[in-house]
């Protein structure tokens, strides 16, 4: 078993009268276990010219490693969109089974656990065809 | 306004056969600006009892009208078969496990027919529900600005 952890932190000093710092890390486990998760895809790295919605992990794809993942088990998702911000209007919806979850400007990134499952792909739908670049990266069992 | 930060370290010494490290931060800011910080913030604490899928964060028109707005929940249970399940219109997006984290932009912008509990037709609310014991969650809601909602007295 292997050891893998994230960790999260949010920081603002101006935000509030007092400052906010919120800090965290879990260990990715299998589903409902206390043993690390052992796979992952790798970082991954696509560049896309595009303002069509398109497949980033394909769970439909038979023998697929994103086929794998299925509700009983457990697997994390992260991206980033690595284009400079720019006047912070152009972004990529990111997508589960059509339904926007939110929008990555240049230089967000999220972090999520993903179910899987038939049609449950992650789709990327850009604001516009402006070359973009995210990376990308699934934890899984 | 005001400066955010959200940061994550990935990493593993032995997942891979090299050391995973990954690391990222970015600024929270508002939609259409270069540089302009979110200033608006909500952070709760909720004890979620099982049974029930319960609305965590509601849809708003202001939220919908931003796009850029951020979330954070974590799973604070310790036992590791305690888990909550984060859908937004009833898409289930995955499973939050006994110390699980998730931060993900939420631009509220599926829309929906209207109804009496969602008389702005966009349910895009998030949802949680707790599964095998009750659930202690952490949730925080960065945004541009919430539709505050008329007191019913007033």
């Amino acid at each position: 078993m292997a050891t893998t952890t994230a960790t999260i932190t949010l920081a603002s000093s101006d935000m509030m009268d007092s400052s906010l710092s919120i800090s965290n890390t879990s260990t990715l486990y299998t589903a409902g276990t206390n043993t690390g998760i052992t796979e992952t895809t790798g970082l991954a790295r696509k560049k896309f010219a595009t303002a069509s919605e398109f497949k980033l992990l394909d769970h439909g794809l038979a023998g697929s490693i994103m086929a794998d993942i299925t509700d009983d088990k457990s697997a994390k998702v992260y991206i980033k969109n690595l284009n400079d911000r720019g006047d912070g209007t152009k972004y990529v919806a990111v997508l589960i089974n059509s339904i926007e979850i939110g929008r990555l400007y240049g230089g967000d990134w999220c972090f999520f656990p993903w179910k899987g499952g038939n049609d449950k792909d992650v789709d990327i739908d850009p604001s516009d065809a402006t070359e973009t670049t995210l990376e990308y990266t699934v934890f899984f069992e | 306004m005001a400066t955010t930060t959200a940061s994550i370290t990935l990493s593993s010494s032995d997942l891979l056969t090299d050391n995973l490290s990954l690391s990222s931060t970015m600024n929270l800011y508002q939609n259409g600006t270069t540089a302009t910080g979110l200033d608006e913030c909500n952070y709760h604490r909720a004890n979620i009892p099982t049974g029930t899928n319960f609305t965590l964060i509601q849809e708003s028109a202001a939220l919908n009208t931003s796009g850029a707005n951020y979330v954070y929940i974590i799973n604070k249970n310790t036992d590791v078969t305690d888990y909550v399940t984060i859908s937004i219109r009833s898409e289930v997006i995955g499973h939050l496990y006994a110390g699980d984290w998730m931060f993900v932009p939420y631009s509220d912008a599926t829309t929906a027919t209207a109804g009496v509990d969602d008389p702005s037709g966009d349910d895009s609310d998030i949802e949680l529900q707790a599964f095998t014991h009750e659930c202690t969650i952490e949730y925080a809601l960065f945004h541009v600005g919430e539709t505050l909602l008329t007191a019913s007295d007033s």
